[in-house]
């Protein structure tokens, strides 16, 4: 369960007198204060700091600890990304840390001039005297406190833990924390630090080895790897296991508790529509349909023919105006007066007026009496080619709507595979994966290939002029090499454009006249358009952590362990995995006990808080006469006394 | 300030009254970078023998090394001579030559064998 920060602004910061501590535990994930003598701490949060600017008034402003999207709206959050003021378990940056103390004595209802309250802070194990300083330093300067105490976390649960009988005065303590994990041998209820050690994995890394494994399990769905949500996941789901290789094992050969132990995450998936087998009166509709279209064709076609009917009858009219005339005027003049008006021979019109009569009687009956009555009776098709052209074209658009739609259909479909080959020539590159990722890999490749080409020119070419000498430039000719660059470019994006336009003139044709089409979308090639991301299968959450590296234990005799695992906190079976890893080192027989923390997230805060309150922790702390007047040798060597708890 | 934004408060605010002096005015802007020294510089400017913090670092453990297969977390008796990955059975073995070289480095990164130059 998610460890819930606390930020809410506490009221009774005035009813503490200046001589109770104020209780900070400095963690590398979390931050907790609080006062002295109590059992938990005020204010809890994460130790990170963010510095949006503010969208509205484009002011940078400082905001600690996580926050969810719904307030951070509000910012442009590109530029900052979240930061925090350790270096592994060390803290290195003071002004992130001042930032963060600001926000905490903020929340903790500091009002006044100073923090008049004496601190006591946690650090790492062995921490450097030049972090100490710097703390010591920003406390006393900035802050005004009066004294200081620097203690370790993990030693302060196991006071804890011991004044509470769960452990005795000689013990190890093993910490996983947030980036290292430390064990520390006590001696008489002291820490013996000489003897401690410290392995550098922590929560942290085993969070972020999740979530690289599941980018990489899936990279189609990488985006929501998030680190937030593997350690979500983490928290939840993954457990130790006592034998990581007979466990696998299990998981390896499908038994049935592999299975119970196996953890489904089902994205949120849009099924495709299925195609069911249309109903009758689904056919039936559809004929109906098709039946209109075509129906509407022919009426189309019908009054596109009775249009060129009319105009045919105009021009019988003149035409035989024509003759009337040719008849009124002499035969010599006959060529010069046919010439004039552009007709053909007299014989010829004379025929054409019969026809064109017959033509136009027939006009309304069937059309393929008159397009035969055209042709049997007319010489003249070479000096009316025309004619038959248009009577061509009606007949097949006003005869057969259906065998033009086919044609135009196949027509549309030889131009659409064209060009997808082309476009699968252009994008998919060398990569035969078939996956969804190569769509990616295809066009990344294609780009460096481009850019290959470029580099290429650009060596090659303004190479070799001159010998040994770079007089690129010297002539004009030069600079025509930055346009066949560029040409280069846009050649591989004009070419298929013929094509493409072809494509979609068909489909607008074929939009107007057919009901049944669609509009083939350009998506990617191999994926059908709108798909939501497809179901996802199991991800087995079955773990080990990966502390491969075994913790070494160091002061042998001592063999009773406390573990205070804050971070990798509630995580099943790590007492087991211990035992069974310290059985294999101990000489066989001896007794080994493993105790677990009474509470490992608040248990340090909880020790520290009983420290402090303890009335010798004043001697314990060091004020800032001290800091400035002992200098650093003493600092480094300054450590609490713990066994006054 | 949007009204929600205000009544959430989790901004902190510019000048608090228990400091001697304020953040902006300690941290002009544009100087963040390059004024904290990192951890390995600290390190090596503390050349005092007893400073515990290098001391206390665990050398690297003397137990062979697990051997688990990279894709499934399976035990993994073979490795891959093209890719050097490890691999628990022919199934997982296909899977391995059908992924890309970025997925591949991705893999020997994770468990710090991956070749440095690629």
């Amino acid at each position: 369960m998610p460890i819930v920060s606390k930020t809410r602004r506490q009221t009774d910061y005035n009813l503490f007198p200046p001589s109770v501590p104020i209780v900070i535990d400095n963690g590398a994930s979390y931050f907790r204060i609080g006062w002295a003598g109590e059992t938990e701490p005020r204010v809890v949060f994460r130790n990170i700091v963010q510095r949006p600017r503010h969208k509205a008034t484009g002011e940078t402003v400082t905001i600690v600890g996580d926050q969810g999207p719904a307030m951070m709206k509000f910012f442009d959050c590109t530029r900052s990304g979240p930061r925090s003021a350790f270096d592994s378990n060390v803290v290195y940056q003071f002004e992130i840390m001042e930032y963060i103390l600001d926000f905490a004595f903020d929340r903790l209802g500091a009002s006044g001039s100073a923090i008049d309250h004496p601190i006591l802070i946690t650090e790492c194990v062995g921490n450097p005297v030049y972090s100490r300083s710097k703390m010591a330093e920003l406390l006393f300067e900035t802050y005004g406190v009066p004294s200081v105490a620097f203690g370790v976390d993990a030693v302060f649960s196991y006071k804890y833990n011991q004044r509470h009988g769960k452990c005795q005065k000689d013990g190890i303590v093993i910490c996983p924390g947030f980036t290292t994990t430390h064990t520390i041998p006590f001696v008489d209820g002291e820490p013996v630090y000489k003897g401690s050690c410290r392995t550098n994995i922590g929560g942290y890394h085993v969070t972020d080895y999740l979530k690289q494994l599941l980018s990489l399990k899936y990279p189609f769905h990488s985006s929501i790897f998030t680190w937030e949500k593997a350690e979500e996941l983490k928290l939840e789901h993954c457990y130790i296991a006592p034998d990581y290789v007979s466990e696998a094992r299990k998981f390896q050969e499908g038994t049935k508790e592999a299975e119970e132990k196996t953890r489904y995450w089902q994205l949120p998936w849009i099924p495709p529509p299925i195609e069911v087998p249309p109903s009758e009166e689904e056919i039936a509709r559809k004929a109906a349909i098709r039946e209109k279209q075509g129906q509407r064709l022919r009426e189309m076609a019908e009054a596109k023919r009775s249009s060129k009917i009319n105009e045919m009858e105009n021009e019988l009219h003149s035409l035989h105006f024509l003759v009337k005339q040719l008849d009124q005027v002499e035969e010599d003049d006959i060529p010069s007066f046919l010439s004039d008006t552009g007709s053909g021979v007299q014989a010829r019109a004379g025929v054409y007026c019969l026809e064109g009569d017959t033509g136009a009687s027939k006009s309304k009956g069937e059309p393929k009496d008159e397009t035969d009555e055209f042709e049997e009776n007319n010489d003249s098709n070479e000096k009316y080619p025309l004619i038959n052209v248009r009577t061509i074209c009606l007949r097949l658009s006003s005869e057969n709507p259906e065998f033009y739609l086919e044609e135009m259909r196949a027509q549309y479909k030889e131009v659409l595979e064209r060009v997808e080959q082309k476009k699968r020539l252009k994008t998919n590159g060398s990569n035969t994966n078939g996956n969804q990722k190569s769509g990616n890999v295809g066009r990344g490749e294609r780009l460096s290939a481009a850019k290959r080409e470029r580099m290429r020119l650009l060596t090659t070419a303004a190479f070799d002029r001159g010998k040994g000498e770079d007089t690129f430039g010297a002539k004009d000719e030069d600079w025509q090499l930055y346009k066949l660059m560029s040409k280069d470019h846009d050649e591989d994006d004009e070419r298929p454009d013929s094509d493409e336009a072809e494509l979609a003139r068909l489909s607008s044709r074929l939009q107007e006249i057919d009901p049944t089409f669609e509009l083939k979308a350009e998506g990617e090639p191999g994926q059908a358009s709108g798909e939501a991301p497809r179901v996802r299968p199991l991800t087995e959450e079955d773990y080990k952590i990966v502390i491969g590296v075994e913790i070494q234990v160091v002061g042998g005799e001592a063999n009773e362990l406390d573990t205070d695992d804050r971070w990798v906190q509630p995580c099943p079976g790590l007492k087991e995995r211990l035992e069974c890893g310290i059985r294999m080192i101990r000489p066989c027989g001896s007794t080994i006990n493993v105790v677990q923390a009474k509470d490992p997230v608040l248990d340090a805060w909880r020790g520290a808080s009983a420290f402090a309150a303890d009335l010798n922790f004043l001697g314990n702390a060091f004020t800032k006469k001290d800091y400035y007047e002992k200098g650093e040798e003493w600092l480094r060597r300054y450590q609490i006394g713990y066994n006054t708890l | 300030m949007e009204a929600e934004l205000a009544e959430a408060d989790i901004v902190v605010p510019m000048h608090l009254s228990f400091k001697k002096t304020q953040a902006y005015e300690k941290y002009p802007k544009g100087q963040s970078r390059g004024r904290w020294k990192h951890l390995k510089q600290i390190l090596q400017a503390d050349l005092d023998p007893s400073s515990f913090y290098i001391n206390i670092e665990s050398p690297p453990s003397t137990q062979p090394c697990k051997r688990i297969c990279d894709v499934t977390g399976f035990e993994a008796p073979y490795v891959d001579p093209r890719t050097n990955l490890r691999y628990a059975n022919a199934h997982v073995f296909k899977t391995l030559r059908s992924l890309s070289t970025h997925q591949v480095h991705h893999y020997l990164s994770i468990r710090n064998a991956a070749p440095l130059l690629k």
